[in-house]
Formats: C-alpha cells, sequence, structure tokens
C-alpha cells in the first residue's frame, strides 16, 4: 500500500495525470464517467446481477467493488450495438423473471433468490439469456480480478518486481 | 526589410539538419551535436519529454477505465494501428492515427506510425541482434538485390559505439551468425527454455537457443547514470515510456544528451515537406517545412542534412524533392528511388505444451525473451528458397483457475490458482527479397491534410515468403516434437506486410550509382551532403531487428560528414 501511495504522488508530481487523453483516463469506483447505457433502475440491477455472480464473503463481492459500472462501461464503450442491446434487455428480463417468481424485483430478491435466477439462465435453454449472463459474467471476473481491491489484497499485484528468476519452486498451496 | 529577411535567413541557418527524431535522428543529432555542430532536429509530431510527457507509466491496472482494451470507437477509428499488439490503452497516445495520416495501399500494407519527439523508440520491443557478416554479403552471394558496398568488419566497432551508450544486456553466445556485442549482465532463460537450448544443441548442430540481446540497463556503468538512467526494473510495460530509462529511447538517451551539449534544436510540429536544391551550388541547401500549428510553410538551411524521418517517410521526403535538376526526386538519377522496398514476415507461429518441470515456476518479469538465430541456407543453400529465418522463443507458466459455477462456488474457484503445463511459443522473423516491385511512389491526386502527396504503398508476398513459411513451420514443430513438447500447433496469422513494423528500403545503398541511391557512406550519390541513415538506406533486410544497425549506420555517417565538412569537401 504504502508503495502504491508513493507512485501515485510521483505521478502528480511528475504532472502525468493531467495530460492523458480523455479515454485513455484513470478510472476507480469514485470518478467513473456519468455516460450510461442503462437506466438508473436497471443500472442498480446489473450492480446486483454482478454482485450475485460474485458476491460477499468475508471479503466484498463484486457490487460492493463498483464492478457493475465497469461491465456497464465496457460493453459501452467497446462492444457493437448488438452486445449493448443484449445487455439491456438482458437486464430487464432477469428483473421480469423475479418479480414473475418473487413478487419482487430483482434488487430486492433474496440472495438465494438472486442465485436461482441466474442459475435457471445458465442450465436454461433461452439462447439470448445465456449470452448476456456469459458476457456479464465474463467481464465482472475480468473487473473483479482487476480491481484495486483484489489486485491489492488478494493476488498482491507488483508494479516493480525488479528481478526475473528463470527457475524457481512453485510454491505449495 | 532587406536587413531583416538576411537576419531572418540567418536565425533560420544550422550546421546541421536532421528530419525525424525517432532511433535514428536521435542518433544522427546526439553525434552531430557531440562533434560541435549546431543542429535543428525537425519532428513533424508534438513534444514528448522523458517522464514528464508519460501520462500513464504509472498506472495501476485497475486504473484503466477499459483495462487496455480500447474504445470502439477508436479501434473503429484506427484499424490500421489496431492491427499492431502495442496499440492498446496505456500507450495509444504514442501511435499516429490512421485517419489524420492517410496513405494509399495499392496492396494491402499496416503502414504502423509514431510521429512524436522520439518517434517509434517509445514502443519499440527493445530487440537488438547485431548482423553477421553473411547477411551483409547475402545478396553478392546469392544473386538478389544488389551488393552491399560495406561488410560487416565495417559497422562492427559502429555497434560496439552505440552499445554501450544505449545499454544492451545480452550473453557471450559465440555464434557467427549473430556476432557478440558490448554486453551488460544478460537475462535469465528460464527452465523450460534452458531445456529446449539443451535439446536443440544435442540433436541440430547449427541451431542455438540464446537469450534475445535487448536495450535494457540490466547494470548500469557510468555512461548510462550520466545519461539520468537507471537500472531496469522490471516492470514490462515499456511501451508507456519508462521513468527509471531502464531501456533505450530517444527520449531517455540521445536527445537529452545533445541537448545538454547547447548545440541542439529541436523543433516539433515541424512537417518537412521537402529538400530544397540548389542547381547552382550543385547541393542541397536546406529543407522546406509546414509548421503543423500554422500550416504555414517556412525554409530551414544547413550545410548537411539528415534524413531520419523513418524508412517510407523518408522516401517520401526525396520522392516529394524535385528540382529541375532531379525532376524525379532528390539523388534519384538511377530511377530506384522508392523501389526494392522489403519488409520482415512475421506471419507464422508454432506454439506447444510441456510436461517437464512441474515443480518449478518463473518470478518477477522479464522484459526480453528467447530467440533463436537464423540456421537456414547460412553457410549453403539447403532449401528452395533464398535467405533464411530467425525466431522468437519464449517458455512460461501460467495459473488458471476453475470458472465455473456462479456465487460463492464461484468466488471460492477464482481465489484457487493452479499451475497449468508450461506454454511453449515461437513466432518467425523471416527475410523478405527486395524487389523492383514492391515500391512505394507519390499518389497523383491525393493530398494528405498538409497538401502534401500521399504516399502510395505496393508491397505484397511472394513465393519465396510462403516457402520460408512452410519451412519455419516444419523445422520450429519438429524442433518441438522432438524436445518432447506436447500439443503442437502451428498458426498463419496472416497478418499484412508492414505490421512488423521493420519495413526497408526504397534509398538503398550500394556500390554502383546507376542501381543505387546512397554510397558506402549513406550519402547521395548524387548529392553529396544529404545523408540518409535510417531503414530507407537497407540494400537487404537480413533477419535480425534493424534498429541497432540504424543506430551504428547513423554515428558511422556523422562521423565520416563531419570529416568531409571539415576538409571541405561537401
Ligand atoms: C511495437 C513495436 C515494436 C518494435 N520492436 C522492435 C524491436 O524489437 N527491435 C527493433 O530493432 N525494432 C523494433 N521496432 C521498430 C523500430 O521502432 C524502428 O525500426 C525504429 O524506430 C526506426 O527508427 P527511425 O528513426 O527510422 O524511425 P522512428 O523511430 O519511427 O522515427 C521517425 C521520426 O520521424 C518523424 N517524421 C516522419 N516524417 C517526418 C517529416 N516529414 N518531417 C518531420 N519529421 C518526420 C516521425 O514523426 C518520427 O518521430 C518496433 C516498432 C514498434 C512500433
Ligand atoms: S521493464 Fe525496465 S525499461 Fe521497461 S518499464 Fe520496466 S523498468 Fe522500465
Amino acid at each position: 500500500m504504502e508503495r502504491r501511495v508513493a507512485l501515485k504522488s510521483m505521478a502528480v508530481a511528475m504532472g502525468a495525470m493531467a495530460g492523458l487523453p480523455a479515454w485513455a483516463s484513470g478510472w476507480s469506483k469514485g470518478t467513473l464517467p456519468k455516460g450510461r447505457l442503462l437506466s438508473a433502475d436497471q443500472s442498480k440491477n446489473l450492480a446486483a446481477i454482478v454482485e450475485a455472480i460474485i458476491p460477499k464473503t468475508d471479503t466484498p463481492g463484486a457490487g460492493e467493488l463498483g464492478v457493475g459500472d465497469f461491465v456497464q462501461k465496457m460493453v459501452k464503450d467497446c462492444y457493437d450495438s448488438k452486445a449493448q442491446a443484449s445487455l439491456a434487455s438482458g437486464v430487464s428480463n432477469v428483473d421480469e423473471q423475479s418479480i414473475q417468481r418473487f413478487g419482487k424485483s430483482f434488487v430486492d430478491a433474496g440472495k438465494d433468490q438472486k442465485l436461482q435466477i441466474l442459475q435457471d439462465i445458465d442450465k436454461g435453454s433461452d439462447a439470448s439469456q445465456k449470452a448476456f449472463l456469459g458476457m456479464v459474467k465474463n467481464l465482472t471476473i475480468q473487473g473483479y480480478m482487476t480491481s484495486e481491491y483484489v489486485m491489492t489484497n488478494i493476488t498482491h499485484y507488483e508494479m516493480i518486481p525488479g528481478r526475473y528468476h528463470g527457475c524457481v519452486p512453485v510454491k505449495k498451496g | 526589410m532587406a536587413n531583416f529577411n538576411i537576419d531572418s535567413k540567418k536565425a533560420r541557418t544550422y550546421d546541421a539538419i536532421v528530419i525525424g527524431s525517432g532511433i535514428s535522428g536521435g542518433w544522427s543529432a546526439k553525434e552531430l551535436t557531440e562533434k560541435g555542430l549546431k543542429t535543428l532536429v525537425l519532428e513533424r509530431g508534438r513534444d514528448v519529454q522523458h517522464i514528464k510527457d508519460y501520462p500513464t507509466t504509472n498506472m495501476m491496472p485497475w486504473e484503466f477505465a477499459h483495462r487496455e482494451r480500447l474504445p470502439k470507437e477508436i479501434t473503429d477509428a484506427n484499424p490500421i494501428a489496431s492491427r499492431c499488439y502495442n496499440f492498446k490503452e496505456s500507450s495509444a497516445h504514442f501511435f499516429a492515427k490512421d485517419n489524420e495520416h492517410p496513405y494509399v495501399q495499392e496492396k494491402p500494407f499496416d503502414w504502423i506510425r509514431g510521429y512524436q519527439v522520439g518517434g517509434k523508440s517509445l514502443l519499440w520491443a527493445r530487440q537488438t541482434q547485431r548482423w553477421s557478416k553473411y547477411d551483409f554479403e547475402g545478396p553478392a552471394r546469392d544473386k538478389f538485390a544488389v551488393e552491399w558496398p560495406i561488410g560487416y568488419d565495417d559497422i562492427a566497432p559502429w555497434y560496439s559505439h552505440v552499445e554501450k551508450f544505449a545499454g544492451i544486456t545480452g550473453n557471450k553466445d559465440g555464434i557467427d551468425t549473430l556476432p557478440d556485442g558490448e554486453f551488460l549482465a544478460p537475462h535469465d532463460l528460464n527452465c523450460v527454455e534452458k531445456y529446449f537450448k539443451e535439446q536443440v544443441g544435442k540433436q541440430y548442430k547449427d541451431r542455438h537457443i540464446i537469450i534475445g540481446r535487448a536495450a535494457h540497463i540490466t547494470d548500469p556503468q557510468q555512461i548510462h547514470l550520466d545519461q539520468g538512467r537507471a537500472k531496469c526494473q522490471h516492470r514490462v510495460i515499456c511501451e508507456r515510456g519508462c521513468p527509471f530509462g531502464g531501456y533505450f529511447s530517444s527520449n531517455s538517451s540521445t536527445i537529452p544528451w545533445a541537448m545538454k551539449t547547447g548545440n541542439l534544436t529541436m523543433r516539433p510540429h515541424s512537417v518537412v515537406h521537402s529538400i530544397i536544391y540548389d542547381d547552382k551550388k550543385q547541393k542541397a541547401t536546406g529543407v522546406r517545412v509546414i509548421d503543423a500549428n500554422t500550416k504555414q510553410m517556412m525554409e530551414f538551411y544547413a550545410d548537411i542534412i539528415f534524413v531520419n524521418a523513418a524508412a517510407l517517410n523518408s522516401n517520401l521526403v526525396l520522392l516529394n524533392s524535385t528540382s529541375s535538376r532531379f525532376p524525379n526526386g532528390l539523388g534519384n538519377d538511377s530511377g530506384v528511388l522508392g523501389k526494392y522496398v522489403a519488409f520482415h514476415n512475421y506471419r507464422a507461429s508454432v506454439s506447444g505444451e510441456y510436461e517437464g518441470f512441474l515443480d518449478s515456476t518463473t518470478d518477477g518479469k522479464r522484459p526480453n525473451s528467447g530467440y533463436i538465430p537464423r540456421f537456414r541456407n547460412v553457410y549453403k543453400q539447403e532449401t528452395d528458397f533464398l535467405r533464411g529465418y530467425a525466431a522468437g522463443f519464449g517458455a512460461n507458466r501460467n495459473t488458471y483457475s476453475d470458472r465455473n459455477g456462479l456465487g460463492e462456488s464461484l468466488k471460492s474457484n477464482l481465489h484457487e490458482t493452479k499451475y497449468g503445463n508450461w506454454s511453449v511459443g515461437s513466432h518467425m522473423m523471416g527475410e523478405t527479397i527486395p524487389k523492383e516491385s514492391n515500391y512505394v511512389a507519390l499518389d497523383k491526386d491525393l493530398k494528405d491534410p498538409f497538401g502534401i502527396a500521399q504516399l502510395k504503398i505496393s508491397v505484397g508476398y511472394d513465393d519465396n515468403d510462403e516457402k520460408m513459411i512452410k519451412d519455419y513451420v516444419e523445422q520450429v514443430s519438429e524442433m518441438f516434437t522432438n524436445a518432447g513438447f506436447k500439443n503442437v500447433k502451428s498458426h498463419d496469422g496472416n497478418r499484412n506486410p508492414g505490421n512488423d513494423i521493420h519495413e526497408m528500403g526504397g534509398v538503398r545503398m550500394g556500390k554502383d550509382p546507376k542501381t543505387s541511391m546512397l554510397n558506402q557512406w549513406n550519402q547521395l550519390h548524387a548529392c553529396k551532403n544529404v545523408f540518409v541513415t535510417d531503414g530507407a538506406c537497407m540494400t537487404s533486410t537480413s533477419t535480425q531487428n534493424p534498429s541497432l544497425t540504424y543506430m551504428a549506420l547513423s554515428a558511422r555517417a556523422v562521423d565520416y560528414a563531419v570529416k568531409q565538412m571539415k576538409a571541405k569537401n561537401l
């Protein structure tokens, strides 16, 4: 953590962040640009979906880490209009299923109810819903594994290893 | 008023002008200014100052909004740059944008460019292998292209000269097809790479696996510290610009060095239009520049001119430099200007897995990889194609995790990483044969945003390349299989010519002014005070990465030019 803070302030001191082109600007949970693909309600649903995919345990889940916003931003900026439509309709569809089955919106459904809905999609026969879930799941995994929390606290990303050793024993598990 | 004009002309007069500030231009500028010449470097792009202008250099992975992927808007607008592996969220600002810098593809050609102070030296992969005598002797022996006017011995001291300053890591391998240089401590080959080296050594007497030679400072010498550069920290995000100066770039090395002499004037935003030839004086007197901001044409003057705009742009500048003496481009009495363009062929790759060394892995990161020097047709013609290929080789041990499930089971799966087999891979680096039919020319109608004729590129693969691809795949697959690698697969990426970013030729060196543009000193046969020392000058391409050779040729040509100038021969 210490080193990270030091690096960051080094970057600021060098005026580095200021010169960033708009599209390369840094992202953190707090600074996500507002341009969105989904409505506010749909965005909440998406956050609930990513949290159901990777939930809070003794460590934060994907929802809390802001991965919903990451998923939305990726699909909005990097994917084609077909994928964008699939994200919007998929989120609504999940919500409708929840209302039908449990009488409440997906965000308000219980943890197990949420998981049930997603598992049913995963095992079900609706190809477009499966494609939607596959896309969201992949992006959720990506956003979660590359989140600041996971990379600093769990996988211990090293910006500056300072070394390369070509043959070291595998650490036992 | 008359006085004013004279003064202004004086203010725009230098001893030397260098066109372009990339790898070769940076070296020309360093050598010229060190020898005391007031030197103007004209660079079409913006200024990029070491550290200060590396906006992404200290960003963490999670700070990239799209985790290094580029927004569709940008990839759609830049289909050519997007095919370069290194065009990504953290480095895209160092690439020229396709739509801003149009050219004509008579055949598909991916022209990858970096238009800024430092050129492509910020982006390059830093592999720096010397050429061998076999490479310089190739055309004469194999009867393609024209004979090189220089041999390995002419350039060897200049390789040493630039290696010591740039900082090159490597091993003294004692291989005559890939001469040793002035090396800093080598990077490690990992256990599987070493294993492969041993297997290949046992099975083939003329084939070698070595660690690549690369422009990284592994143990800084005084000369590197004097440049303000430090030991490479193995971050392996070099394409963002390195705050340590751990790898060689013009920005971290040659340009600040030249600046310190007090003899350098760097003028960014200066698009060189053409070189001015004076019929009466029978030499070049300066260059015409379009200021990229004001679009105004202006002139700068000097006694000697170094053309270092990167291979194809140097062709463009010369083709566009017409006069009554040279109606077809400066120095183009032979008519070969723009012709005999060649490149490297990186199309094929081979991959596999190794099930050994399962109790070992690697630690840290390595900005380099293994290298297989050319072994085909070196000492004699063995195949039905001319010349040969070098290859990259690397092994690594990846971890993976089970991505099945949803919810808590998925989460715990993701955090339970397991080691897979070692994966091994290789990619070819083939020599292509310079041919008259592979050429660049000025388009008759289309102009770029500065009103300069667009470059028309007509460069393609031929039968020789197809045969070479086939042989590379067969040989490397066989080497992999013999080493016990499993699941060996080959892949033809079908990349376009140019995508290797090693385009060369068009202003080739040669002994005979009737068939070449430059003499043995990179000097235009027909206009002695103009020197071309970037990839445009290459008579043939060899298989090794070319930039180290551009550096050495630049330093060598400056040494000659300054001696000639002092002797009043230019
Ligand atoms: C991703 C990548 C990986 C690479 N890997 C390697 C490698 O491992 N090993 C290797 O040897 N090479 C490698 N290269 C190639 C290497 O970068 C080039 O060979 C080298 O930069 C060429 O040097 P240069 O001086 O000719 O051109 P550049 O470095 O491109 O510089 C040319 C400069 O001239 C300027 N210019 C162009 N036209 C004009 C004009 N009309 N007026 C004014 N200025 C002009 C440009 O803006 C630019 O700054 C790689 C390149 C890339 C992009
Ligand atoms: S690998 Fe070395 S040169 Fe590249 S960014 Fe890291 S420290 Fe710099």
